[in-house]
């Protein structure tokens, strides 16, 4: 027993020190000058980095806060569209399943961005290109398979049968939609949010070409320092995308928590 | 209450989104009108409205120039806010196309810092506005608007359809602690190479500069005048380059990893430079290196050189697009980038280290003042000795068939 719990250990830390090592390295480049081998730790040491990202002219900040309230609301569509499309999947037989499953799915096959020089001219048409509402549209195509394949297996683990106790106690449809499958899949829906969150937070090339340059997200302004090789503001930009989106999943994680006031879920 | 916070926080992004995804809807002159205006009534017209810039957003310091120096004077002088969005040159005509093809008469983009193969690309398919430049007093009143550089761009006639906005000039750029003697010539740049193994490489074409060093290299061995009037065709230009095809073969074994890999883009040979990793870099900016030491990027023992045959140098532009919606306030910041004030000022090289347009002997004794007052960094050459080493860049028709050339015989396993 005690010889498996240290290779446990082992595993564990190993696995933790590897995604903690990156994480310090650019976190160490974002304050470094310059850092050439075969120094162990860099010698010059400056604020150019975070003080362009809080220089206001930079606007790095307001452009974050949009960001996240571009993929939040992506998000919320998203599991609005989702959880009853996938709790039809799951529980439901119809004709031509089968097919529209596969249709979901898509676009985890075909890249969006196969099909984006498309979308753009009809998007030109139906005026929603250089829009909101346009770049979020386009971000649900990559975004809804995700949250389908997560919400659906709930759902089919879960099964109807909850439900129907809830019918036979007289609960309305939305008293049971409320009380009874809302709490049940809500490990599910925070599982799919924080996906398609993410998603919907790294998008660069469907944002630039939808939005136009008039929306701008976060990783648009990133990317080009990132491309460019400035490896102290590519550091920096890296740095506060990493630590949003956690900040983001993390409340998400707690409002609903908060909500349901439990921890223990039994299926999962 | 934190919550109640983050809630009016949401509400004021939300509404800052909605205010900012609002298109400007003054009543903007169409451009043949504009084009037939006087200059004091387009300043009336571009009074008060929002102009905005799209170009490469990867480099701080011409970010910060364009958000801070050119958006304060555009907007005290001429009440214009500017707006930079950072958007690379191929999804900058990608956009456009599309908005070509579905006709969209009102785009989103007012200025686009354009030159070379994309301007080609963009004239030939009718995305730009002009030709404008003649409406510029500054460009009639500063620039030698007969020199090749303005009139052409990669060979390419430029017929009012952008303004210069820069020069640019390629530099090698080496660290003096660990390069005794400088290379002046592709012979000596062998040699350097052989005694030095793995110490050298360039960033692959078609990365912007990897391409022009190998230009730079064919010009040094075959010389650049018989490509200015080449016809863009394979056999011919393979004919005309194949002594440099075969230098750069003779160059592979003693290059980083023997030549059989090179950097994809020229941000990775900085840094391997700055790393200590190689001890030559390049770049098409002179005044890149001084920059870099400046930042502490680069050892303070960096300098450049140029090849005594002369480097090859461009000049970069800015273009109207067809559809822009306020062509009136773009004509206004382009005549005010070219400006001596803005062109001195863009000089500066912890500002940016542009090479200015203006032709120095347009200029009075107090605008000249301003760009002697310039102090150019230790690394940077002189900008009269980068002009007697300066030679044209080839039509623009030519880089991408050398590009495939260098492509298909250059990398990979030596045989």
């Amino acid at each position: 027993m005690a010889r498996k719990g240290i290779v446990f250990r082992i595993i564990t830390y190993a696995a933790a020190f590897l995604l903690a090592v990156p994480l310090l390295v650019i976190l160490v480049w974002s304050f470094a000058n310059n850092w050439p081998w075969p120094l162990v730790f860099p010698k010059e040491f400056g604020l150019r980095g975070w003080e362009y990202f809080f220089s206001p002219t930079s606007n790095s900040i307001s452009i974050l806060l949009y960001s996240i309230l571009l993929s939040l609301t992506v998000t919320l569509i998203t599991l609005l569209v989702t959880i009853p499309a996938s709790r039809a999947l799951a529980l439901y037989e119809f004709k031509g399943k089968k097919l529209v499953e596969i249709l979901i799915l898509a676009p985890l096959i075909v890249s969006p961005v196969a099909v984006a020089m498309g979308i753009h001219q009809l998007f030109i048409k139906l005026r929603l290109a250089n829009t909101f509402f346009g770049v979020v549209l386009v971000h649900l195509i990559p975004c809804i398979p995700y949250s389908v394949r997560i919400l659906k297996n709930i759902f089919e683990s879960v099964g109807d049968k909850f439900q129907m106790q809830g019918k036979v106690l007289g609960a309305s449809p939305i008293q049971n939609f409320i009380y009874v499958n809302l709490p049940i899949i809500s490990p599910g829906i925070l599982s799919a949010a924080s996906l398609v969150f993410t998603v919907s937070f790294s998008q660069y090339f469907l944002t630039f070409l939808i939005g136009g340059g008039r929306i701008i997200t976060y990783p648009m302004i990133m990317f080009p320092f990132v491309q460019s090789g400035d490896r102290m503001l590519a550091s920096v930009y890296s740095i506060v995308f990493i630590l949003a989106s956690l900040i983001c999943l993390r409340s998400m994680d707690r409002l609903l928590k908060k909500y349901y006031k439990r921890g223990d879920y039994f299926y999962l | 209450m934190i919550r109640r916070i983050a809630a009016s926080v949401m509400i004021l992004i939300l509404t800052m989104g909605i205010v900012g995804c609002q298109k400007q809807d003054g009543n903007q002159s169409s451009g043949q009108e504009l084009l037939e205006m006087d200059w004091e009534s387009i300043l009336e017209e571009a009074k008060g409205t929002t102009v905005t810039f799209y170009g490469y957003g990867g480099d701080e310091k011409t970010n910060n120039w364009i958000d801070t120096y050119v958006a304060k004077e555009l907007k005290e002088k001429y009440d214009i806010t500017l707006k930079r969005v950072g958007m690379n040159i191929d999804d900058i005509l990608n956009n456009l196309l599309n908005e070509k093809n579905m006709n969209v008469a009102k785009g989103n983009m007012d200025i686009v810092w354009i030159n070379g193969e994309n301007f080609f690309t963009a004239k030939e398919n009718d995305l730009l506005f002009g030709p404008f430049v003649d409406k510029l007093p500054n460009f009639k009143k500063y620039v030698d608007t007969a020199s090749e550089e303005v009139q052409f761009d990669f060979g390419y006639p430029v017929e009012g359809y952008e303004a210069p906005f820069g020069k640019a000039q390629f530099v090698m750029i080496y660290d003096s602690s660990k390069v005794d003697k400088v290379p002046r010539d592709h012979k000596e740049l062998l040699e350097f190479v052989k005694a030095n193994p793995g110490k050298f490489t360039y960033p692959a074409p078609p990365d912007f500069t990897g391409s022009a060093f190998v230009r730079n290299i064919i010009c040094d061995i075959v010389g650049y005048e018989q490509f200015m009037n080449m016809k863009a065709d394979e056999e011919v230009v393979r004919k005309a380059i194949q002594p440099a095809i075969d230098y750069f073969i003779s160059l592979k074994p003693y290059l980083w990893n023997e030549g059989k890999t090179y950097p994809a883009e020229s941000g990775l040979l900085d840094n391997m430079f700055a790393d200590g990793e190689v001890y030559m870099t390049m770049s098409y900016n002179p005044n890149e290196a001084s920059g870099k030491i400046n930042t502490g990027e680069y050892p303070a023992t960096t300098r450049t050189f140029v090849f005594d045959k002369g480097t090859i140098g461009n000049t970069h532009f800015l273009a109207i697009p067809f559809n822009a919606p306020n062509k009136a306030a773009a004509l206004v910041a382009i005549n005010f980038i070219l400006s001596p004030e803005a062109q001195a000022s863009k000089y500066v090289p912890e500002v940016w280290g542009d090479l200015p347009v203006v032709d120095y002997d347009k200029l009075n004794d107090e605008e000249r003042s301003l760009f002697d007052s310039v102090e150019l960094g230790e690394a940077t050459i002189p900008q009269n000795i980068l002009l007697e080493h300066r030679i044209p860049e080839m039509p623009a028709d030519l880089v991408p068939i050398i590009e495939k050339i260098w492509m298909e015989n250059v990398p990979g396993e030596s045989d």
